[in-house]
């Protein structure tokens, strides 16, 4: 085997060698060589030293709450364009068809106060997508609705809701 | 190669499924990842707090660039390039302007520092701590560019072919780099052997 400090790629060889990256083959080769030359062997010995001295550099476990702060970030941070559109879109659509939903679920009990519990059909999953302010917000109009069905049905109980 | 090509898959792929609205792949993704964005940010910069932050900004930006994401690269290739180019840009805004002072003084909001001996002797932790500031000194004097591709090839295990697309550099440019990296860094602590 050529010395491979004078070879042109020769220092490479060794870096590899001293990171236990070359093949079985390679680094038979080089040991070989190395019991006769001091130079390549001084090197290797060097480098060695060099890596258990970076690989007692130990870096500091990452903080427990690392995912946390990143999630909320994730969530703070300003959607794309088309995300932002379609939010807008949705911000003002939601809580009008939700009320809209609303009224019309009330309608339809003030119109048959006896009937059966209701079990929310369709809008359903419209409230599961809401705010906690709009669901707040629907919660009121449906209060409201109760007043105001007190309020033109003073003989008639309270409807089922 | 096999394996390479293996990794490569499937971090795409699941960098792929993210942007097709898997939250959960991100969620793996982040796992596999975290820690070692943390630790290279964190010797590149040498300060705990401000490593976390970028490692923070690296994986948002991830995040945020799902949607225009293609697999054209190994997915650590383009991480490490997101986290290289946020820990140059902090180190030369001088984010880490605190680094000599952590480095002279030992910040008290950092995490104690582990020894490889679970019950260390006052000396044993004099003396790997003194030899753990030589190794971050040293390191904190090389060239930007000489520090990352140590760290790459020393803690990443990158190959040079990685090393240079992280860098945008060419894989001559990177042999070059590593090999005055190592050499200053051999002369600066050859009197630990």
């Amino acid at each position: 085997m050529n010395c491979p400090m004078e070879a042109r790629q020769g220092s490479e060889l060794l870096l590899e060698y001293t990171a236990g990256r070359l093949e079985a083959g390679e680094a038979s080769a080089l040991e070989v060589h190395m019991e006769s030359c001091a130079r390549c062997r001084e090197f290797a010995q060097s480098q060695e030293m060099l890596w258990q001295a970076l690989e007692g550099w130990e870096a500091e476990p990452v903080s427990m709450d690392f995912d946390r702060r990143l999630f909320a970030r994730i969530a703070q941070a300003p959607a794309s364009w088309w995300t932002r559109l379609t939010g807008q879109v949705m911000h003002h659509a939601v809580p009008v068809a939700a009320a809209a939903g609303v009224m019309i679920l009330a309608g339809v009990m003030l119109e048959r106060p006896a009937v059966t519990p209701v079990t929310p059909p369709a809008q359903s999953a419209q409230v599961e997508t809401l705010g906690p302010e709009q669901v707040q917000s629907a919660l009121d109009d449906m209060e409201m609705l109760r007043d105001f069905n007190h309020l033109v049905r003073p003989d008639n109980a309270e409807p089922r809701m | 190669m096999g394996a390479f090509a293996m990794t490569l898959d499937y971090d795409a792929e699941l960098m792929l499924r993210v942007r097709d609205g898997d939250g959960a792949s991100f969620g793996v993704l982040l796992e596999k990842h975290r820690t070692s964005v943390v630790h290279f940010l964190y010797r590149m910069v040498q300060n705990y707090a401000v490593a976390e932050e970028l490692a923070q900004e690296v994986f948002l930006r991830v995040y945020r660039s799902r949607e225009s994401y293609e697999a054209s690269a190994k997915f650590t290739t383009w991480l490490f390039r997101i986290a290289t180019h946020l820990a140059l840009n902090a180190l030369r805004d001088g984010k880490n302007e605190r680094l000599q002072e952590r480095l002279d003084n030992e910040s008290p909001d950092m995490p104690a520092r582990q020894v490889s001996d679970a019950r260390p002797t006052v000396e044993q932790r004099m003396v790997y701590q003194v030899r753990l500031d030589e190794v971050r000194r040293a390191v904190a004097t090389l060239p930007e560019k000489q520090r990352a591709a140590v760290l790459m090839h020393k803690y990443q295990e990158m190959e040079y072919s990685q090393i240079a697309k992280v860098l945008s550099c060419s894989e001559s440019a990177v042999k070059s780099l590593l090999f005055r990296a190592y050499e200053t860094l051999r002369a600066r602590l050859a009197h630990m052997a």
